[in-house]
């Protein structure tokens, strides 16, 4: 485990000291402060609109973050050959891609809570109540970033990062989708398209933005299934990645 | 690899031949998707009648216009829109507000469905990681 | 034998081509063997398929047929890979961390838990002492290539493997990395060296294996290899003055028969060597004696 934690702190400081990582976090910021504005002009409910809209930027901003941090590691390691020294000698394969995975996983919860305190506090100076599953909602979207991050890692084994966000993004708004949602894509063939729907992840189940927004106390039990959901998920979805970054050959 | 890949395939076709699954509105009840509340249906027009009010406040805040709406608030735009909109306690149901409690964290018959597949994808995911190892190892 | 260090039977390593039609051969058949404590030049002209067959030794590539083990053992198991430096070719490292940076992280990754001392000492050897603590971005070619020294040399390892360990270096520092490869193998690393300095690997090999379009075309001692079986320099004495002569091996007896009946005294005769680069364009082109 040393290895793997040695090789995700150098991912979490080689991210750190990369521009991109901040660019994402000042334009989520910006956001939550824009939605903190716009009920001043004139929209009722404000508290309610702040959180609902807060935690969907929220939601976007760990997809963003998700590809912005992970589609790129893969491909530059590559390309740069800075993957051979690595793979080589110190570390397995398994190794490397739980390290590259745990440092972007660490920078994708710093972020997240950046942007929950920052949500509270734009609630707060607008003189609202910060609800009391605040955090645990953030820690659902966290396990959906955490997701999203293992599909980004997954497909940068095998696509080049151009199109690895155009598929990341794709199967964000696909997983959002009702069975009959998704068979209206393609009517022609229902079987195949409800079996697709029911294999593809079911991201509805990180929302609640909205009971939230309403003052809806949510079961604590919901919470653990969503997260222990989420966190099986990306455990298959790691798992996917390494299956095909094990068979792949590093010229 | 082979045997990694027919395993895979079989497993997640399995998961995907359960029938029920997220989708709220192909397994609900029709008491859960709301689709009981008709003009025609006794019961609802006795629970309409009930809930014709129009400054009962919502525990949490005040009314919830922008967000509780769906295809029937079209339907219904005559009975109940705008400000007349009656609303309830938090958790309460509402006219058309189907949508709202047919998410996940309301429809707790689904909760079943997510363990059933997180354990699943665990299994998946040991199979993934340590059978090709196993294999080679006996090979060898 | 399971004592090899490094051994390679029948290595083929197949790449496919465009949707995976056709493919092309980038080694075929390949066989040799490293022995403990040895220097092995591994030599061959551009695309021969050196780099293809270090990153199967590696691990970095699944072999399509053959088998490579280090110490008996497959490349990938752990037991072997702690014993083993790596110098990659045109390695680029991280941009935004410092030699001494990478050096702590490999060695915590590899489990040696090095003082600073050690490390600042390794980077002093590779001759980086004033870089330490300078980002890699500002680094050349030749400075990157001497970090990669250190990170190999950084676990006293038992096998090095070295690819074109001396590429992007000027002469003096040239200099510098062959003494420390000699250093390392005086301590008994056994050493796998890839490189086109036919000179650097004249210097300090003691076998090479040449390769040619993906096969092997040439194994041996450097010794046997450069000396020709069918050639002889004769130097002899002319009224105090030292003579040489080169001739075929046909003609050797009759020669010095020859030169006796003159007068003159024999002084030696040795096989005539070829220069290693004479050897290679011999063996990889068919030009040369």
């Amino acid at each position: 485990m040393k290895p793997v934690i040695t090789f995700a702190l150098m991912t979490l400081r080689n991210l750190l000291r990369r521009r991109t990582i901040w660019g994402i976090s000042i334009v989520i910021l910006i956001a939550l402060f824009g939605i903190g504005q716009i009920p001043s002009y004139g929209i009722s409910n404000e508290g309610r609109f702040i959180l609902d809209f807060g935690l969907f930027g929220l939601e976007i901003g760990a997809l963003l973050l998700a590809i912005g941090l992970a589609s790129n590691i893969y491909p530059r390691d590559r390309e740069k050959k800075t993957l051979m020294p690595v793979i080589a000698v110190p570390l397995s394969r398994g190794q490397y891609l739980m390290g590259r995975f745990l440092g972007a996983a660490i920078v994708e919860a710093a972020a997240m809570l950046v942007g929950c305190v920052g949500l509270m506090i734009i609630l707060v100076m607008n003189g609202h109540n910060v609800p009391v599953d605040m955090l645990p909602a953030t820690g659902l979207l966290l396990v959906e970033g955490w997701f999203l991050l293992a599909v980004v890692f997954f497909f940068s084994f095998w696509t080049s990062p151009p199109l690895n966000a155009p598929l990341t993004v794709l199967l964000f708004i696909v997983s959002q989708m009702s069975v009959a949602g998704f068979i209206k894509l393609f009517p022609q063939a229902p079987g195949l398209m409800r079996t697709l729907r029911l294999i593809l992840p079911h991201m509805d189940v990180f929302h609640i933005k909205d009971p939230i927004a309403h003052g809806i106390d949510i079961p604590g039990m919901y919470f653990f299934l969503a997260m222990l959901y989420g966190l099986a998920y990306m455990a298959f979805m790691l798992s996917l990645a390494l299956v095909v970054f094990r068979n792949r050959d590093l010229k | 690899m082979k045997l990694t890949f027919a395993f895979l395939t079989s497993a997640l076709l399995l998961l995907s031949a359960c029938r029920t699954d997220y989708d709220i509105e192909e397994v609900a009840t029709p008491q859960h998707l709301g689709t009981d509340h008709n003009d025609d249906c006794v019961e609802c027009e006795d629970e309409d009648a009930e809930h014709v009010h129009t400054d009962h406040e919502h525990d949490a805040d005040t009314s919830e216009p922008d967000l509780l709406r769906d295809e029937s608030d079209e339907n219904n735009a005559s009975v109940i829109s705008g400000s007349d909109r009656h609303v309830h306690d938090a958790g309460q149901r509402n006219h058309g507000t189907g949508w709202f409690f047919n998410q996940p964290w309301a429809a707790s018959f689904i909760w079943g469905k997510m363990v059933r597949d997180s354990v699943i994808l665990l299994i998946l995911s040991a199979v993934m990681l340590f059978v090709p190892g196993y294999l080679r190892k006996r090979r060898r | 034998m399971e004592d090899y260090p490094l051994q390679v039977k029948e290595l083929q390593k197949s790449f496919k081509k465009k949707l995976g039609l056709s493919s092309f051969k980038a080694v075929d058949s390949i066989s040799f063997h490293l022995f403990p404590g040895e220097i092995l030049g591994f030599l061959g002209p551009n695309g021969a398929g050196k780099t293809t067959t270090i990153n199967c030794v590696l691990g970095l590539l699944k072999p399509s047929g053959g088998k490579v083990s280090l110490w008996g053992s497959q490349p990938a198991a752990p037991k072997v890979r702690r014993r083993i430096g790596y110098v990659p070719e045109n390695p680029d490292y991280d941009e935004l961390f410092t030699p001494f940076e990478f050096m702590m992280m490999f060695s915590s990754m590899r489990r040696l838990n090095m003082s600073r001392n050690r490390i600042y000492a390794i980077l002093d050897r590779v001759g980086l002492s004033k870089w330490e603590e300078v980002r890699i971005r500002n680094f050349s070619k030749g400075m990157k290539q001497r970090v990669s020294l250190a990170i190999a040399l950084q676990s006293e390892p038992e096998l090095l493997i070295m690819d074109e360990p001396t590429g992007g270096l000027d002469p003096a520092a040239r200099k510098e990395i062959r003494d420390i490869i000699l250093e390392e193998n005086r301590r008994g690393v056994s050493v796998f060296l890839s490189s086109h300095l036919l000179s650097e690997v004249e210097t300090i090999c003691d076998r090479a294996v040449i390769l040619s379009k993906g096969k092997k075309v040439i194994e041996g001692k450097l010794d046997e290899l450069m000396r020709t079986e069918d050639h002889y320099r004769i130097e002899y004495m002319v009224s105090d003055e030292q003579e040489e002569l080169e001739i075929h091996a046909a003609l050797l007896q009759n020669t010095i028969d020859d030169l006796r009946g003159r007068g003159y005294s024999i002084i030696r005769v040795n096989p005539l060597y070829r220069s290693l680069e004479e050897v290679f364009l011999s063996a990889t082109t068919g030009v040369g004696r």
